[in-house]
């Protein structure tokens, strides 16, 4: 298997699960981290070609991981989708001005965010 | 002063008393005076009754001088002719010393009575020379007028000067002892007067200043009470209306401590009552802002795996399926669009709420409602159309809540039209940006259009699971129009329909925001 990595940070098993379904039956390959901290260690490790990361995670806020990732030259470029929390309440803001290439609002319609991951990273 | 204070009478009793006394006084001296005057009068009665017995005793002498003075001219005239003379002369003098025995004191009546037996026996004697002149025998008479008639008249010359002399001496103790009561009652009448004056004066000094005193006690007391100092007491030796009164006065003061002490104490109760209040409100505010973040993530789930469903990612979905799968991912909507509503106006109420100022197109604002809306529109059979003129330049603003807050009122003028139009304009007047919505849908009561834009208000529950609305669209509508220092009303017709107005500046001042 050949197919692109996508890292979703997510402490949410069902939002997980639900990825892991979308995913499923395309080409992209899905690795996880539940925390902050977590995501930002598998993020420099795996070197995903796409990170999914939500705004709110234990041990680490998805905004410093974001913050973090883009500070170091290995996952500087790698784009970053943020799940914001609503959209209207300034977090989209605050996403790009933590370095995010992207930010979907959350409860975000699984058609559109696959929507968004394949014009950010095309499936092959 | 005190002491007058401390008297238990009215004020009028003591200012009565007062009064009394000086007349009563006055009345007394009055009485004195006419005392005094009698007194005086019977004085120079007694006066003129001396003087006139004096008069009388020298109407004596003279009559004796007569008598000497006739018995004389007889002996030389050798005539008894002038005897009748010296006889009218001895009926004067008989008659004044009879009235001057009348009015004799006791110790004159025996010099008078000596007088009379001297007179007497001096008439006889004129008698005998009288006898003897008309019996020629002069030489007889002459030595009867000397050896005896001569020293009788000298004997009563003497007892009536003696007479007058007492007289004299009883006028003159009279006239000095008149004198000195004349001399007394002047002093007294001046000292009783100056006394009176001064009793006067003392009893009007004392009786005003145990009034004035209070007065000026009640007055620095209710100074010390405006002053807010309820502790002040006021304390007058008065047991008349002042002491009545500065006994209301403690009273009121003490009632004015205690409404002030109660009141004081409410208010803090009050000030405590409302800091737990508003604390409690913020935590409520901050839990529902919680909760509303919570509540996102599993909605999340169910309407992603709902769409999947739907997607068919799990394979073909069953005809008789599709219908409750919509019905679910309808109803989470819903439910999400209640969710975000709800952290909205919390984030309101906490005052965590801020608006994200940018320059947005006022254009750009209109399409985004029209483009999201008019498949709606088109669903319901409505008219629906939205003008903008196009030379309004760019606005400084929250650009995503202006839509939010245009998107709530379309969305309810579709909602509430059954048919007909929603028409949606803008245009800049002078500064300000108005917008207006107007449908053709049922109305809004004139009692409901004051609380429309309350939380949760809709005219009509059944309306509300009719068109099912959240009820909290206008009322944050409302909060963002305020905070961009605007202001949102209604004009409406039962039956036929409403038009919402917002008027906001078209470029907002930073300064408000902050």
């Amino acid at each position: 298997m050949s197919g692109k990595t996508i890292l979703y940070v997510e402490d949410n098993e069902f939002n997980l699960k639900m990825v892991r379904q979308l995913l499923a039956r395309t080409a992209y390959q899905l690795i996880e981290a539940t925390d902050g901290e977590m995501g930002v260690a598998t993020a420099l490790n795996e070197v995903p070609d796409l990170i999914l990361m939500d705004i709110q995670l234990p041990k680490m806020s998805g905004l410093d991981a974001t913050r973090r990732l883009r500070a170091d030259p290995k996952t500087a470029a790698i784009p970053i989708i943020v799940i914001t929390s609503f959209a209207l309440s300034g977090d989209d803001q605050k996403a790009k001005d933590a370095g995010a290439t992207a930010y979907m609002a959350k409860p975000y319609s699984p058609r559109e965010l696959l929507q968004m991951i394949r014009n950010l990273l095309p499936e092959q | 002063m005190r002491w007058v204070a401390a008297i238990k009478a009215s004020v009028h009793a003591k200012l009565l008393a007062g009064y009394l006394l000086v007349t009563l006084l006055v009345i007394g001296m009055g009485a004195m005076s006419l005392q005094t005057i009698a007194k005086m009068s019977s004085q120079g009665q007694l006066l003129d009754e001396a003087h006139e017995r004096v008069h009388w005793s020298q109407e004596i002498q003279h009559a004796l001088a007569m008598q000497m003075n006739f018995t004389a001219m007889a002996l030389l005239l050798r005539s008894e002719a002038t005897v009748e003379n010296i006889l009218r002369e001895n009926n004067r003098f008989n008659n004044t010393l009879a009235r001057l025995e009348k009015a004799a004191q006791p110790e004159e009546v025996e010099l008078i009575q000596r007088i009379h037996a001297a007179q007497v026996e001096a008439l006889t004697t004129v008698a005998d020379i009288a006898n003897l002149i008309r019996d020629g025998k002069v030489e007889d008479a002459m030595r009867l007028q000397h050896n005896k008639q001569y020293p009788l008249y000298r004997r009563i010359e003497e007892f009536v000067t003696q007479l007058v002399e007492r007289e004299r001496n009883k006028m003159d103790r009279l006239r000095a002892s008149v004198a000195a009561a004349n001399r007394n009652t002047l002093i007294l009448m001046a000292s009783s007067a100056a006394a009176l004056m001064l009793v006067a004066l003392l009893l009007g000094f004392v009786i005003s200043w145990s009034f004035i005193l209070p007065v000026q006690k009640a007055h620095g007391f209710l100074s010390e009470v405006a002053k807010g100092n309820f502790a002040a007491t006021i304390n007058v030796p008065n047991r008349d209306e002042f002491g009545a009164l500065a006994a209301h006065m403690n009273h009121m003061s003490q009632e004015l401590h205690r409404l002030y002490e109660s009141q004081h104490q409410g208010s803090q109760e009050l000030q405590r009552l409302n800091e737990q209040l508003q604390q409690a409100s913020k935590a409520k505010s901050n839990f529902l802002a919680n909760m509303s973040h919570e509540l996102r993530t599993p909605m999340n789930a169910i309407l992603g795996f709902v769409e999947m469903m739907l997607d068919e990612i799990y394979g073909e979905v069953p005809a008789h399926l599709r219908e409750p799968l919509t019905d679910v991912q309808t109803n989470g909507k819903h439910l999400l669009r209640l969710i975000n509503d709800v952290l909205d106006l919390s984030k309101i109420e906490a005052g965590r709420m801020e608006l994200v100022l940018a320059e947005y197109s006022v254009q750009d604002v209109v399409e985004t409602v029209r483009t999201s809306l008019q498949s709606l529109a088109l669903e319901k059979g409505l008219g629906f159309v939205a003008a903008v003129d196009d030379d309004i330049p760019l606005a400084l603003g929250d650009g995503k809540r202006i839509t939010q807050c245009l998107m709530n009122l379309v969305g309810n003028a579709l909602k509430f039209s059954k048919h007909g139009r929603v028409s949606v304009w803008v245009e800049q007047q002078g500064e300000n940006l108005v917008y207006r919505v107007a449908d053709t849908g049922i109305g809004i009561p004139k009692e409901e259009l004051e609380n429309i834009f309350g939380e949760f208000q809709q005219v009509d529950t059944a309306i509300t699971r009719e068109f099912s609305g959240t009820g909290l669209g206008l009322n944050i509508t409302k909060k963002f129009v305020e905070m961009h220092g605007g202001r949102i009303w209604v004009e409406s017709e039962l039956g036929k329909g409403s038009t919402f107005f917002f008027v906001i500046p078209l470029r907002m001042n930073h300064v408000e925001v902050t």
